[in-house]
């Protein structure tokens, strides 16, 4: 009967202390970053003893730690836990020695990387230490010509297979790219960036002002608003041409395109007739329908990429700004947000939630910080992402639906930033220049 | 010595207050004052509302704790009685008469007085697959007990992690107060996606089996299964308790 | 003797006489007497004419240079006799090519020589009465309107230069123009490029209910991308949030 006491008060416990977690246990299971955390342990990769590896060894070990450190499904194990020695082959893995404390590691992904004749070699594995008689879940191997990129590819893709494989059958980001808004010389150009910040370079040269892109599904074209060549227009740009292409111009000004998740439509503001509202045409910019009407102003619609049902946008018809959603032909436009400022809207892929910028409390002379909101587009819960006493908009769900790209800045300028969907692990992927409005592509 | 006083004096509380509150509630036919009497055993079936699938070991298990002689107040232990008969299923059931004897107190403390008690038995699949959360526990069974949730650990834990996580309790009757485990069974194929969701086993409240079956099909993949593994699909029962 | 020499002197004059008729017939074939030789013929005339420079601007003048020789009647169309040689200064207005004839005993020579004349671009023509043509004024009679915050609505003060803007347009019928519409710094980079357009056209409307024909007027949205001022004071973001007008369309 004893024994039972300190049970029954648990429960109690654990009834009484349910209702606040619920809040936050629907953001992380909806986007499938999990309320439990796989311990993972990433022992470095070693090569053979050759002085040459060496260089590449830091980078391909910074990459892969930095990749299943961000996945968000992650909880990495701290590498002064580990047990010493060499992991480079299965035999030097004794499961036992992981799978308890002071490591305590669920998952080890270990193996070795070797340099021969201009190529660089990597096997890794990855090992279930907590089953040590069906401990291989992966053993992989690549091979690519020997140089910095190569490398930082491989520890990219052998990071996506556990990601995959450990992550219910979800691709990773790793190879992804980011395209974003940089700020020079009174210009503003698109560049592109991997995933992590990494290789920022720039698509257009335009010397005039671009905005908003938006690379379409396959990662073939980007859209964008641009007045180069005179006015508000989209203008198309492919990058396995490395060049524009021609799209129609339809008067007015025209801004904010969004593809549908399958290619074939974009979505854009455009006051042709007068006042900014929402049109659809096809990806040729042929069809041209308007959706909306009305004074607007109307602006940055997105599409639901789960059903294409669905488009999302901004509208001031009720003077500040606010969230609505309609059915893609314009019927039943319903309003989300019910006060305060609310634009820049991205839908995630699931289909299930909403993120934007939202100043809750606005009105002249109130301090209002515009942060990242997440809503549940069914029950129209929100839940806050970020804390912070600047600015922080056009947020950007990546494709794995775990994280969000947004701007910020709270650092004294716009600059790119990166976090998990329910707001955790927020750090800049830019650092240099001035950096808005990033677009999270999916190739 | 002090603890064993206070447990008392809240029972006693409980069995005064106990009946008023069953009254108060008509959909509720527990074993209760309306019977009252000695005849405990005879009331209590006639009044559980068991429904037909309920088999014979249940009967078994419950004439086996109501042996155990009882003080009158505990007579409200028929709620803890009747619980592992609701959850138990037809298959051979593991025993749970040890835990069916938990003493009142484990249910007392409760802050609603419709709670509802904590199972703590059903089918154990073995040391992969069992989970519990903030107000669920539940567990998996793979392959009518073949060796899948040996060898491929990592992916049980990733069909139980996916499916603790998608389970939106908001579904939820919110006034829900008496219901038994539910079973659910469903396959997942070759890429992981789960297929032919059906309840094995009604909770007997629709919302609860419901938002078992939605947190399924809200789930597109697993998942492939593991290359090692040569069959085309894996057939899984779970089962989870909810309490609120 | 008297006969002697009477028979030799009959016979002498005989000889010669018939010496000289045959001499004279010989002469007549290869040596003929020479004609009275004309007087020798006057030389021919010459005559050279150029101009310098070759090619002059309008209203410009160019220098005409000739000499002749041999010449007694020099004439020069377009300029009447001239001396044998000399130069004089042309101002044609438009280009001219100068003949010069020069004749004299000898025959008449003649020569030319063209000028270009480039005629620079004619001035605009008059204006009608009361065109602009000074930017300076556009920007002093043309008044930007202001807006309040997330507002496309003309205010009270924004008619007033509504009116006064379009009273200007009505004067100077040949103007057009631009409406930039403009936002303050806060608030997000899409949606200020729409509402700067809803303001623009705001402005475009009320100048074409004052009267204004709306082809006249072009708007295009800077959203908060062009401001004016940067500080974060409710001074500057007025400043900014702004229908601008500019003159001439881009």
């Amino acid at each position: 009967m004893m024994k039972r006491l300190p049970l029954s008060i648990a429960l109690l416990f654990l009834t009484l202390t349910s209702l606040p977690l619920a809040a936050q246990d629907w953001i992380k299971t909806g986007t499938g970053l999990g309320v439990e955390k796989i311990r993972i342990a990433a022992p470095d990769f070693r090569g053979s003893v050759e002085a040459q590896t060496i260089q590449y060894d830091k980078t391909f070990n910074d990459v892969l730690w930095s990749d299943l450190e961000q996945a968000g499904i992650f909880d990495m194990v701290s590498k002064s836990f580990y047990p010493l020695g060499q992991f480079a082959q299965p035999a030097d893995i004794k499961p036992e020695a992981w799978s308890v404390e002071p490591p305590n590691a669920s998952m080890v992904a270990f193996g070795n990387i070797a340099l021969d004749a201009g190529n660089v070699s990597v096997q890794g594995w990855l090992y279930d230490v907590k089953n040590p008689q069906n401990a291989q879940v992966l053993a992989k191997q690549y091979r690519e010509t020997a140089s910095a990129d190569n490398v930082r590819v491989i520890a990219h893709r052998f990071a996506n297979e556990i990601i995959f494989r450990l992550g219910g059958g979800v691709n990773g980001i790793t190879d992804t790219h980011i395209y974003f808004v940089r700020h020079a010389a009174g210009a503003k150009e698109i560049w592109k960036m991997d995933y992590d910040g990494y290789g920022q370079k720039a698509i257009t040269k335009f010397g005039s002002i671009s905005l908003s892109p938006r690379v379409t599904p396959d990662g073939s074209r980007i859209a964008f608003a641009s007045m180069y060549g005179g006015g508000w227009n989209i203008l198309m740009y492919s990058t396995d041409l490395n060049r524009s292409l021609t799209f129609p111009k339809f008067g007015g000004t025209n801004l904010s395109p969004a593809w549908s998740s399958d290619g074939m439509h974009l979505a854009f503001s455009s006051s042709r007739a007068g006042f900014p509202n929402i049109y659809v045409s096809d990806q040729n910019g042929n069809g041209l329908r308007q959706l909306t009407n009305g004074k607007g102003p109307d602006v940055s619609p997105v599409w639901n990429p789960k059903t294409n049902a669905q488009i999302a946008f901004v509208s001031g018809r009720t003077g500040l700004p606010q969230i609505y959603v309609m059915d893609a032909d314009g019927t039943n436009p319903q309003r989300l947000t019910d006060d305060g400022y609310a634009v820049s809207p991205s839908w995630s892929p699931n289909g299930q939630f909403l993120t934007f910028a939202w100043i809750r409390h606005y009105g002249p002379g109130a301090p209002g910080a515009q942060d990242i909101y997440i809503m549940d587009v069914a029950s129209r819960q929100w839940v806050q992402l970020t804390h912070d006493s600047g600015r922080n908009d056009f947020p950007s769900w990546s494709p794995d639906g775990r994280h969000v790209v947004y701007q910020s800045n709270k650092n004294g300028s716009d600059q790119i930033w990166t976090m998990l969907a329910d707001g955790n692990q927020q750090h800049p992927l830019t650092t240099s220049g001035v950096n808005s409005q990033p677009n999270w592509g999916a190739k | 010595m002090v603890m064993a006083i206070t447990l008392h004096v809240i029972l006693f509380a409980t069995a005064v207050a106990g009946p008023y509150l069953l009254k108060a509630n008509p959909g509720e036919n527990w074993g209760g004052s309306d019977i009252g009497g000695d005849a405990i055993n005879a009331s209590l079936v006639s009044n559980i509302p068991l429904p037909a699938q309920q088999g014979t070991n249940v009967l078994a298990t419950e004439s086996k704790g109501l042996t155990v002689s009882q003080p009158k107040p505990e007579e409200k232990t028929p709620e803890a009685v009747a619980l592992p008969d609701k959850n138990a299923r037809v298959k051979a059931s593991k025993s749970t008469t040890a835990t069916r004897l938990k003493p009142p107190t484990e249910k007392i403390p409760e802050v609603a007085p419709n709670a509802i008690p904590y199972g703590q038995g059903g089918p154990v699949s073995g040391p992969y697959g069992s989970f519990s959360t903030s107000n669920a526990k539940g567990g998996f069974g793979f392959n009518n007990g073949g060796d899948f949730g040996s060898r491929f650990a990592w992916y049980v834990d990733q069909v139980r992690r996916k499916v603790s996580d998608n389970w939106m309790k908001y579904e939820i009757d919110p006034s829900l107060s008496n219901a038994r485990r539910v079973y659910i069974d469903f396959d997942i194929n070759r890429n992981g996606e789960p297929q032919n969701i059906r309840v094995g086993q009604s909770s007997g409240v629709p919302s609860l089996d419901q938002s078992a079956v939605r947190a399924l099909q809200r789930i597109d993949t697993f998942g492939p299964l593991p290359p090692q593994y040569p069959g085309n699909k894996v057939s899984v029962e779970f089962w989870f308790d909810y309490r609120r | 003797m008297e006969d002697e020499v009477n028979h030799r002197t009959k016979w002498f004059v005989l000889s010669l006489a018939l010496a000289l008729i045959l001499v004279g017939s010989a002469c007549q074939k290869k040596v003929a007497p020479p004609p009275p030789p004309p007087p020798p013929p006057p030389p021919q005339p010459t005559a050279t004419i150029s101009v310098s420079p070759e090619s002059i601007l309008k209203g410009q003048s160019a220098t005409l240079t000739w000499s002749s020789q041999n010449a007694n009647d020099i004439n020069i169309d377009g300029i009447g006799k001239v001396d044998a040689q000399g130069s004089q200064s042309v101002t044609p207005g438009a280009s001219a090519t100068y003949h010069l004839v020069a004749k004299g005993p000898g025959g008449s020579a003649d020569a030319t020589a063209r000028l270009t004349v480039t005629v620079p671009p004619p001035p605009p023509p008059p204006p009608p009465p009361a065109q602009v043509n000074d930017d300076d004024l556009f920007a002093q009679n043309v008044k930007d309107v202001f807006f309040d915050y997330d507002k496309y609505d003309i205010r009270a003060d924004g008619q007033g230069a509504i009116q006064a803007n379009a009273s200007f347009m009505q004067a100077h019928p040949n103007v057009k123009i631009t409406i930039e519409g403009h936002c303050d710094e806060r608030g997000s980079t899409e949606y200020n490029l729409a509402l700067g357009d809803n303001r623009a056209n705001a402005a475009k409307s009320a100048l074409v209910s004052a009267g204004v024909s709306a082809d006249r007027i072009k708007t295009i949205s800077y959203g908060k991308e062009k401001p004016v001022c940067t500080e974060s004071t409710e001074t500057c973001w007025q400043q900014n949030r702004r229908a601008h007008f500019v003159y001439g369309q881009r």
